[in-house]
């Protein structure tokens, strides 16, 4: 009995550290105190967006932004494993169709309008890469209240991608058959799934097609059957159809936390969700077992390895107090600001306090302890519970953690130790 | 230039300006009233929503208590859907003078407040999370009102007897003919054009801003402001108003106000009543304070900071002593003519939102004899609109109406159960809405989300309407995420820390605002 690894998170970083040790032949186990932090993500691999301009080249472009931010998780990782990485996701997530390339950013639009840099893209995002410029009708659905067609075409149409090609956009909205109060997109993602609805989608939009060549539509098409979704709505549309990312809870990203989930059960690994780890024990610099708090009691598990992937101040992983404490929950490990400033500034979009909040690990990723050395030398920290970075801002995220979270497993080692 | 004669020009749109709206419409007098911003966003949309019983003045100012007092029982009559009976509490903590209790309960009862001293058991049944070491408690007339309601529902009464009300009107010049007041010019700040008012009389009812305003007609007003810091609390940590019972100080006041808990507040003079910057150290003041009335209070998720002027009056104003605390709390009505031999001018200063009706009643009673005109004040007994069935607010009515709303009318904010159809209720009033404005007749973004949800919802749904423009909409968002950053900035710890990081997220990753065309 016992675990040879056990992945604190269930985010983008727990999951790849977790799923690269099952492959190695460790036995894993992923506790998360929520449902993990997929479902928050549009699901878009972003890599590097902005150091502030624009980047076009993510994987070219990180050395000369850690110039500039030397302090960034990006610098704990050799370019050649950035890309490792990368592609090695591309392999896994083939079945969602992910695709895109490591030195070329992609533009995709947001669902305010704006051109967004990301790196990689599910298959029914694909299609919306308007680097090149292109013709967009954007398909509204009534009562969906977080998507706004005409304010999004409007903005999209004035968008100027580095290429100088142009953008033209155009909206219409469309009734779902019957219209609830209250559309969702949990409630969505269901009704598309239905055939009837979908075809009388399709026929809708196809009837108000004009010169466009492209259809963007809100991130709702299915979940379980989102390819055929996806593909059957191309076929009654008759032109290529991509998904526009909406606010949580994000159905790619449900998509996506399935897809790994799964990945990992099918390597032997199992994922435990709520379950909040509450403290550890350890032996000397050897951590030993995580504290667990299920079911109203707090039991043991033991483990060889361990990787903290909790995340920082967005998911619980780091917590402040409000006398400016700041504590990483479990291990109490040290936490950096990471750079930001001591003191909030007027304007919202800027980097403020706890903008870069992580804990201060080593070269290898492991928490910094009490002499300099490692806190625990079977520890690793991987994804957004580590110092420096602003990912909402960079465009970031899933590349830190992807990277972060790949590295952290090969450190941690393959099978049992 | 747009140009009208009116009766009474009345100038600043928070609680005494609507007050005195609402009072000379009834009148019969025929009233423009114009503010710089929207209506209730100076002092009065920056209090705590604290309606006095008296006891914070019993001791120290008595005839500001024995106002409250019936001022209090005159509201509750008139504008009960603005109100909730929370009750209130005033209480004895470890901390406090038990010998100041006793001239506190004398000093509320000579001022005419209803008081009641209840065993410290009763209260702390009736309010678990209370502090189980008060040792005294007396139950007051204290209750919660909403000020955007109130001052929407004065307005609302005076527009319905004829008045014209500008927000967004800006006087930039008040038009004097000699010795004599005969109107200001305004600039509407959104289009830039001006509108010419002349009137019969011009009231200044401009609080911590009537100096400036006094000014423009070449009169001086010594009004101070002082900055009072308020947070939010989310979820409501009393049934009752708590307070702390001793000489009134920094963070002695628990007010239960709709979804939320608000505590204040300081007392520090600033030169300019904009000067609505909150200290980290301020929260942290008001919080510590907190958990003397609610121990664990420090736990709590505070949910946003503000602060605003109150409208002090230097004993040069007033009979009263000296000291921040000490000036009066009551009002004056300076009449520019005695005073400073510059008739047609009137200046309401000082005062508070409980006493706002009186306050209103004894300025135009300096109208309308100046108009020479004959009119007995109604507002004792006229009830506003809204509150003709008498039903105080309760917390549960807004869920109440969502349950009984037609099925295809979705709501765009849950914190505060708003639906579209409210917010497309709200627009249809007045052209021109910003979403902070929106936010004052709605609640939209006030709960525990900050507008990380909604208010891309609302932005959405005004294009989509046709009430924004691209660029509006646009900037509507910008304004609305900056404004909300104020408040939230220097309370960044715990949940609500975790939900600015979620916003953060939402409008700055899902969305990418930062890189949105202007």
């Amino acid at each position: 009995m016992g675990t040879d690894a056990v992945v604190l998170g269930a985010g983008t970083a727990g999951m790849v550290a977790a799923l690269r040790l099952a492959a190695a032949g460790a036995s894993v186990l992923v506790l998360a105190e929520g449902e993990g932090g997929l479902p928050l993500a549009p699901a878009q691999i972003d890599v590097l967006g902005y150091r502030p301009q624009l980047v076009l080249d993510p994987l070219g472009e990180i050395p000369g932004f850690l110039d500039s931010r030397p302090d960034h998780p990006y610098r704990l990782v050799e370019a050649a494993e950035v890309e490792a990485g990368l592609d090695w996701f591309l392999e896994l997530a083939a079945p969602l169709g992910y695709t895109g390339n490591p030195h070329q950013n992609r533009l995709q639009p947001t669902a305010v309008g704006a051109l967004r840099p990301t790196c990689l893209v599910p298959e029914t995002m694909a299609a919306g890469d308007l680097s090149g410029g292109g013709s967009v009708l954007v398909v509204g659905l009534k009562g969906f209240r977080d998507f706004h067609a005409p304010l999004l075409a409007e903005n999209l149409a004035l968008a100027r991608p580095p290429s100088g090609a142009e953008v033209r956009a155009r909206s219409v909205e469309v009734s779902l058959l019957g219209d609830p109060r209250d559309l969702r997109p949990q409630l969505l993602v269901r009704r598309l799934e239905e055939r009837p609805v979908l075809a009388e989608l399709g026929r809708e939009i196809r009837s108000r097609l004009e010169q466009e060549d492209l259809v963007g539509v809100p991130a709702v098409l299915g979940l379980e059957r989102s390819h055929e979704v996806w593909q059957r709505l191309q076929e009654l549309v008759g032109r290529p159809v991509f998904e526009i990312p909406t606010p949580p809870p994000s159905q790619p990203g449900q998509r996506l936390q399935q897809h790994l989930f799964r990945a990992l059960r099918r390597l032997g690994g199992e994922v435990r969700l709520g379950a909040r780890a509450s403290g550890y024990r350890a032996s000397g610099d050897r951590l030993v077992a995580v504290k667990v708090v299920t079911a109203a009691r707090e039991v043991e598990i033991p483990a060889d390895r361990f990787v903290l992937a909790t995340g920082g101040i967005g998911t619980g992983g780091i917590t402040a107090g409000p006398e400016g404490e700041l504590r990483e929950e479990v291990f109490g490990a040290r936490v950096s600001r990471g750079g930001a400033p001591e003191e909030p500034l007027a304007e919202y979009m800027a980097t403020q306090p706890l903008d870069r909040l992580g804990v201060e690990v080593d070269d290898e990723q492991r928490p910094v302890g009490g002499a300099g050395g490692a806190l625990f030398e079977n520890l690793w920290v991987a994804g957004a519970a580590l110092a420096g970075a602003e990912p909402w801002r960079e465009k970031s995220g899933e590349g830190i953690s992807l990277a972060t979270g790949y590295r952290a497993a090969r450190l941690a080692g393959g099978g049992r130790a | 230039m747009n140009t009208w004669d009116t009766d009474v020009l009345v100038i600043g749109g928070g609680s005494t300006g609507a007050g005195v709206a609402w009072d000379s419409a009834l009148r019969g007098l025929h009233v423009t009233l114009v503010d710089r911003q929207d209506f209730a966003t100076g002092t009065s949309g920056r209090f705590h929503g604290l309606l006095h019983s008296g006891g914070r003045y019993a001791v120290r100012d008595p005839g500001s208590a024995r106002e409250c007092a019936s001022e209090n029982r005159i509201l509750r009559q008139v504008a009960a859907d603005c109100i909730e009976d929370t009750g209130g509490l005033f209480v004895s903590t470890p901390e406090d003078d038990l010998e100041y209790a006793d001239r506190f309960l004398a000093a509320a009862q000579a001022a005419g407040m209803e008081i009641e001293e209840v065993p410290v058991g009763v209260a702390v049944r009736d309010e678990p999370r209370l502090n189980p070491k008060i040792r005294r408690a007396f139950r007051v007339q204290d209750g919660s009102i909403d000020s955007w309601k109130m001052i929407s529902a004065l307005l609302r009464g005076a527009q319905d007897h004829g008045a014209t009300v500008l927000p967004y009107h800006k006087v930039v010049q008040v038009i004097r003919r000699g010795d004599r007041v005969e109107g200001a010019v305004m600039e509407d700040q959104r289009s830039g054009e001006e509108v010419l008012v002349h009137a019969g009389c011009v009231v200044n009812a401009a609080g911590a801003w009537s100096g400036q305003v006094a000014g423009l007609a070449g009169c001086e007003v010594g009004v101070r402001p002082g900055k009072g810091v308020m947070v939010a609390i989310n979820h409501r940590l009393a049934r009752a108003v708590l307070n702390r019972c001793h000489l009134p100080s920094d963070g002695d006041i628990i007010v239960p106000v709709r979804t939320v808990s608000v505590i204040g507040t300081t007392d520090h003079p600033v030169a300019d009543p904009d000067d609505t910057e909150c200290s980290p150290a301020e929260v942290h003041q008001m919080i510590e304070a907190g958990e003397l009335l609610v121990p664990g209070f420090k736990e709590s998720r505070a949910l946003r900071v503000w602060s605003g002027s109150r409208p002090l009056l230097p004993k040069t104003e007033t009979s009263a002593g000296a000291g921040d605390r000490e000036v009066s709390r009551s009002h004056t009505v300076l009449d520019h003519g005695a005073r400073d031999g510059v008739e047609g001018l009137v200046t309401i200063a000082g005062g508070k939102f409980t006493t706002l009706r009186l306050m209103a009643e004894d300025t135009v009673d300096v109208v309308v004899r100046k108009l020479g005109r004959e009119a007995e004040c109604r507002t004792r007994t006229e009830v506003l609109p809204g509150s003709e069935s008498h039903h105080f607010y309760w917390i549960g009515n807004r869920q109440q109406e969502a349950e009984t709303d037609p099925p295809d009318d979705p709501l765009i904010c849950e914190c505060e159960l708003v639906s579209q159809h409210d917010l497309d209720t709200v627009v249809a009033r007045r052209p021109n809405w910003r979403l902070d404005d929106i936010r004052r007749a709605l609640r939209v973004g006030m709960g525990p989300c900050q507008g990380g949800f909604c208010a891309f919802r609302v932005a959405g749904m005004l294009h989509q309407g046709g009430r924004y423009g691209r660029a509006e909409a646009n900037s509507a968002l910008r304004e609305f995420v900056q404004e909300r950053w104020k408040g939230v900035k220097v309370i960044s710890w715990g949940a609500q820390a975790r939900q600015t990081r979620l916003d953060r997220w939402i409008f700055e990753g899902v969305y990418d605002l930062e890189h949105l065309p202007e």
